[in-house]
């Protein structure tokens, strides 16, 4: 989508948001006056909002890896809580220094990650499976997986919910901002986009990805191996979600637990394809959608707009945006 | 359609926009009954606008089309339901009806009463997609007759024949005229145009550049019409000492009515063999094989070494190729042109620089095709899709020819181009030859390989029918074994 139609989208999208609150009986006005507030209004507001948009810009990078290859993985979602249950499972079992233990349990998030998103790869490439619904009733497998374990074998003793043991303080990522849940995930994150960018622009390896993304034939032609990008991007992908989850337990939850998220990988899809598959792009989305995140709660208290209202203008956003790539996963253009 | 006197369609001041682009910008055209008119011009002169204008398919901006009867449009690629049988086809939408019934009998009977009036051979009960192109040709002409147009469009009707079918057709037309009927013609063949048009008007740009009776002008000044100046000449001909190149041995590849069954021959280094065949004989099989892109039996070597592996591997040991469908096969279309000269050499020096494509290597290349190949484009950071078809087959063309290839697979590389890059495109090729490289060269249009080719192979039904040296070039034997003749 070009930057012109996806800002009218956005107003599109605004538009619905004000309709949308003046049904719920409230005044449009202070109900975005509220969301801002509570996503912006102050130091405690502005970092609960960055935390909100480092959970989404990880799955949002994982989507835009894949789309950029020409692959619709809807499976971010799974993907993050596979990746975040095996950063649990790794933390919780794990006593070692912080140096040694973070990054092993973010890279067991990713290893989890890359599983999930590997077999609608290996399904693509072996048997040219459609990664859309494979990914997508990946979520469903990875839901009900990710709920068994917790609540069965590896659920905690000393916890009530269904969540793993606690992770070691020593294993917690380091915050940023002494007092809030913001972490040097957000770093990663953007460090992340940076190199994606670099990756897209630069390298062959990101060259062949999107060769085999907007001309399939061309690149096969060129020896760019269809298949075997499939397998790799979608790995790849599943692999930044999960790593994303990684930093939601070891950074946010400090265990695993089944309510890890809600729905970053779906919303992911919308902040993808409004920041036009650009990385650096998408970081900007990702904190207009980790606003809407954060606000939602103060906009209900304050305004008395049912915070629902943000769920739901973010369906219609995830809606609008996927159908257009489902009807044509390849119309889009960079 | 008994008169065989006066104008069957009047078209005047004909004006077509697509947003700001002007396709056919103040055309009159009046069609007399009885006349074979030839419609001519280069690729995006307007024609098939025009066509699509007076048959009523496409409403005009500006001017007003006049005629005394249905208007009847041949299209160049048939709108046939592939899976229906003939009769199925020509009377869908006008089909005959007992009660709510469809009279199957009625339909097949006036199918068959047509093919008899208008000496059309075809089986009313076989199914379309069986047909090869020349009878499917006939159904979709049928299906106009059903409708007793008294006039009939056929844009390109010829790109898809034999020599000997053209020959059917136009004796098929020439009837249809003398019933009173008046026939338009869209070609690019000028030798068609003198042999069977009665009148011709060519377009350029949107606009009529030439009206003449065919008897009173000239192929030369009817293509310079089309071109608007003199036809480019081809480059020379260079006596080069052939060495062996390529060598295929009975190759085999893909399946149904155009598979390759089991071709063997050589192309030498230093030569150009052209692959004479109508379209669906084999051609794609051939070159995909060779590409490396689909599975195939047989063997192949390059310099006696076989020639193995994946198209990235041919394409290292420097067999290059220029692909049927330059949009899908080729090129990505929204990259810029100096991001699509590396395809197929992203892997490798010069283009690739450790992790990294070098891009001054790129902008380097892409500088150098721009400039051999003359390709019209504001800079290489412009995308390819940005550019008319010629200039993107220029890109093409330029990327193959651009590591000194030691074999060259094009496959109707000036298709859809127009005059004057298509000239470009085959002085390239004879260029390549002269520095030494095989070239195959796939065309459908048997002029281009008289004009080209160093030897000409026939490619009918999967196989090679027959060979000849550019000494022995036999317009007439050539066009025979296109169409099937022992």
């Amino acid at each position: 989508m070009s930057r012109r139609n996806a800002a009218i989208f956005a107003a599109v999208l605004l538009a619905i948001a004000a309709g949308a609150m003046a049904l719920a009986g409230a005044n449009p006005l202070a109900g975005f006056a509220a969301l801002l507030r509570g996503a912006l209004g102050g130091e405690r507001q502005l970092s609960e909002t960055l935390v909100q948009t480092t959970a989404l810009l990880f799955p949002s990078l994982a989507v835009a890896f894949a789309f950029r290859a020409g692959l619709f993985n809807i499976g971010a979602e799974g993907q993050l809580i596979v990746g975040g249950l095996f950063a649990g499972l790794a933390g919780a079992a794990l006593v070692a220094p912080g140096w040694i233990a973070i990054p092993v349990i973010l890279l067991a998030g990713a290893a989890g990650g890359a599983f999930w998103g590997g077999i609608a790869g290996a399904l693509r490439a072996r048997f040219g499976g459609n990664e859309v619904i494979a990914t997508l009733m990946l979520n469903i497998v990875a839901a009900l997986l990710a709920n068994y374990l917790v609540v069965g074998p590896f659920h905690a003793p000393a916890a009530t919910g269904p969540e793993t043991a606690e992770l070691p303080v020593s294993s917690w990522l380091p915050v940023l901002i002494p007092g809030t849940r913001l972490t040097i995930s957000l770093l990663l994150a953007l460090a992340l986009a940076g190199a994606l960018s670099f990756m897209f622009a630069r390298t062959v390896f990101g060259y062949a990805l999107q060769a085999a993304g907007e001309a399939p034939q061309a690149a096969a032609r060129a020896g760019i191996d269809l298949r075997r990008t499939a397998l790799v991007a979608l790995t790849l992908s599943g692999a930044i979600a999960g790593f994303g989850g990684a930093t939601l337990v070891a950074g946010v939850l400090h265990r695993f637990n089944v309510a890890l998220s809600p729905g970053y990988g779906f919303i992911a899809i919308a902040v993808a394809l409004v920041g036009g598959l650009d990385p650096l792009w998408i970081v900007l989305a990702a904190f207009a959608f980790g606003i809407l995140q954060s606000g939602s709660l103060t906009m209900q208290a304050l305004a008395h707009v049912p915070k629902d209202v943000v769920g739901f203008v973010e369906g219609l956003a995830i809606l609008g945006l996927s159908a257009r790539r489902i009807a044509n996963p390849r119309e889009e253009s960079a | 359609m008994v008169e065989t006197a006066g104008a069957a369609l009047e078209a005047i001041g004909i004006v077509k926009r697509f947003g700001t682009l002007v396709a056919v910008d103040g055309v009159d055209l009046e069609l007399a009954r009885g006349e074979i008119h030839a419609l001519c011009g280069e690729n995006g002169a307007g024609k098939s606008t025009l066509a699509r204008i007076l048959a009523g398919a496409l409403a005009p901006s500006a001017g007003r089309v006049a005629s005394d009867g249905p208007v009847g449009l041949v299209h160049q690629h048939f709108e046939l339901v592939d899976r229906l049988r003939v009769w199925e086809n020509v009377v869908l939408g006008r089909e005959p009806r007992r009660g709510l019934r469809l009279d199957a009998a009625a339909a097949r009977e006036r199918v068959r009463s047509l093919a008899r009036e208008y000496a059309l051979d075809v089986d009313p009960d076989a199914v379309v997609e069986s047909l090869p192109v020349g009878i499917a040709q006939r159904v979709e002409i049928l299906r106009e007759l059903a409708r007793e147009p008294s006039t009939l469009v056929l844009d390109e009707p010829t790109a898809v024949l034999a020599p000997r079918e053209i020959d059917a057709l136009f004796a098929t037309l020439r009837s249809l005229a003398a019933r009173g009927a008046a026939i338009m013609v869209i070609t690019h063949k000028l030798q068609e145009v003198i042999s069977h048009a009665n009148r011709v008007t060519v377009m350029r740009g949107g606009r009529v550049v030439l009206r003449a009776a065919t008897a009173e002008t000239s192929l030369d000044a009817i293509a310079r019409a089309m071109v608007g100046g003199d036809v480019p000449a081809l480059a020379t001909r260079r006596a080069v000492t052939p060495h062996a190149a390529f060598a295929a041995r009975d190759l085999r590849a893909g399946d149904g009515a155009h598979a390759l069954r089991g071709a063997s021959f050589e192309v030498r280094g230093g030569e150009i063999v052209g692959i004479a065949g109508v379209e669906g004989n084999g051609q794609s099989a051939l070159c995909d094989a060779i590409a490396g892109v689909v599975p195939y039996a047989g063997e192949m070597t390059l310099d006696g070494e076989p020639l193995r592996g994946n198209p990235g591997a041919r394409t290292a040991a420097g067999v290059r190729t220029i692909p049927q469908d330059r949009q899908r096969e080729a090129l990505v279309l929204p990259w810029s042109i100096a991001r699509n000269v590396a395809l197929g050499d992203h892997t490798r020096p010069p283009l690739r620089r450790g992790w990294s494509l070098d891009r001054q290597a790129c902008d380097a290349l892409a500088t150098e095709i721009v400039r051999r190949f003359d390709v019209r484009a504001a800079s290489i950071r412009t995308s390819v899709a940005a550019l008319s078809g010629g200039n993107q087959q220029k890109v093409v063309v330029g990327r193959a020819l651009a590591h000194e290839p030691r074999v060259v697979i094009a496959y109707q590389p000036t298709r859809g181009i127009d005059v004057g890059a298509a000239s470009l495109v085959q002085s390239r090729l004879i260029e390549a030859r002269n520095a030494g490289a095989a070239v195959l060269l796939v065309s459908f249009e048997l002029d281009e390989l008289l004009a080209v080719a160093d030897r000409i192979l026939v490619l009918y039904r999967g196989a090679i029918a027959g060979e000849f040296a550019r000494e022995g070039f036999d317009r007439a034997r050539i066009g025979a074994l296109m169409a099937g003749a022992a």
